[in-house]
């Protein structure tokens, strides 16, 4: 790694970009780790901008080819989060390209070739408890496309749920509406094998119900739940294909439900 | 709903995160003429420009988290992701491609002193101050290096100069202009 004073020399050509590519890099590893020479490189930054800033008529047509090209998300299989279940490294595999891309998905309208491969939830579980009945969970390929998430994501009064891992790494996003409809927004959950399945979990009153399986690579998640009060967190586990009636293990990822 | 327009762009890039075309579209009315802009004064070409543009906006829709709204505003984000671009760009063409930007870039000062065309494309007032306000070896050293892509080490080549010389001048123009900057109150650069 470079040292302080190397890079420091060097953060107002940075800015600039007036470096090599490597470099530049080695700067930016530096400055992660070195707060002032960050917050030097981020005011020159801010001088490089105020140079740059100048305003053009934007060619015709060229916003037409940027939002073509919205939905075609390349992925990295490199990206892959590795999953932690109990300290255990979980036998992940790659997710193919079709069903990692939850934009794509949600997209793809009439896609319905790989609605079976993929993630589609099945309600394969009907639990209830005294104040709590998760209900209706169902395959979603019909009706979670891109357009009703990101409806979703504007009705007023939804709650948007974060669920990350252990180590505060975001898993999944979903949104959940007053009525009771949640919707997965994103999802950066590796695939399992096909032995294992995502399942999950809405914890009311402190309790874990499930809410039902997510298949062994998520990617569009439809349900709704007849709950009251509703969920204070949404958890997920990963439990043998099929799932389980109680979370079998710890929670791979949870998140709280709060007011957007 | 509120008025897209009256969103901030912190919201904006929110709204992005959970693929909302509508809020890139608006974050590319407020500031793809600047994006552009920038990129075409590096590059000189329209296409190239266009180019950098698409891949600045389709980026910011794939990784959105890569901004962070507490080093700087997403204009200038915006800014830096376009310029490193079009640097990259830049670099890559071949030596003759190249040599016709330089050409280009030289004819274009001839005609029109480059001090005084920049102020004509809308940089604000008070970066013209602090560019112009630049001993003048200084400021031409900032000018190969930003504007037309060059390292530090090509700039010392170009102007004949010690490596160390140049660097030196382009982190006193810098800091010249930073505190300029922060005489104006220009948000971020008086960290």
């Amino acid at each position: 790694m470079m040292s302080h004073d190397e890079a420091s020399e060097l953060l107002a050509v940075a800015a600039l970009h007036a470096v090599d590519a490597e470099t530049l890099a080695a700067i930016d590893e530096h400055a992660a780790t070195c707060p002032r020479c960050q917050s030097e490189l981020d005011s020159y930054r801010v001088v490089a901008s105020a140079l740059g800033n100048s305003v053009e008529e934007l060619p015709e047509g060229l916003w037409t080819n940027i939002s073509s090209q919205l939905w075609e998300r390349k992925g990295e299989p490199s990206e892959m989060p590795a999953l932690q279940i109990d300290g255990v490294h979980a036998d992940v595999v790659a997710i193919d390209s079709a069903a990692r891309s939850s934009r794509r998905l949600r997209t793809a309208v009439g896609a319905i070739a790989f609605a079976a491969a993929a993630s589609i939830v099945v309600l394969a579980l009907t639990l209830s408890n005294a104040q709590n009945h998760v209900t209706n969970l169902e395959g979603a390929l019909q009706s979670a496309n891109r357009s009703v998430v990101q409806r979703a994501l504007t009705m007023p009064g939804h709650q948007i749920v974060d669920l990350t891992n252990a180590s505060n790494r975001r898993l999944a996003e979903f949104v959940m509406l007053p009525d009771g409809t949640g919707y997965l927004v994103k999802s950066n959950m590796p695939a399992l094998t096909p032995n294992d399945t995502y399942q999950l979990w809405a914890i009311v009153k402190g309790s874990p119900v499930s809410i039902g399986v997510m298949g062994s690579s998520p990617g569009q998640v439809t349900f709704t739940m007849d709950s009251s009060p509703g969920p204070s967190e949404l958890a997920v586990t990963v439990q043998p294909a099929g799932g389980s009636l109680t979370p079998a293990k710890s929670f791979v990822a949870s998140g709280p439900v709060v007011a957007s | 709903m509120e008025d897209i327009r009256e969103v901030s762009d912190a919201q904006l890039v929110t709204m992005i995160a959970r693929y909302n075309e509508v809020a890139l579209a608006e974050t590319y009315r407020r500031h793809g003429g600047a994006v552009f802009g920038l990129a075409r004064r590096v590059l000189n070409g329209a296409a190239e420009a266009e180019d950098v543009t698409q891949e600045v906006f389709l980026r910011l829709w794939n990784q959105p988290e890569r901004f962070d709204a507490t080093r700087g505003n997403l204009r200038g984000w915006l800014l830096t992701q376009s310029h490193a671009r079009a640097v990259e760009t830049i670099r890559s063409l071949t030596a003759r491609r190249q040599r016709e930007i330089n050409d280009a870039h030289k004819a274009a000062r001839g005609a029109y002193d480059m001090q005084h065309e920049a102020w004509d494309v809308v940089l604000a007032e008070d970066v013209k101050k602090a560019l112009g306000e630049l001993p003048p070896e200084e400021r031409r050293a900032i000018e190969l290096a930003y504007f037309e892509g060059y390292t530090y080490i090509k700039v010392a080549e170009i102007l004949n100069e010690p490596e160390g010389t140049v660097k030196s001048r382009i982190r006193n123009g810098m800091r010249r202009m930073r505190a300029t900057l922060v005489e104006s109150g220009i948000e971020g650069a008086d960290r």
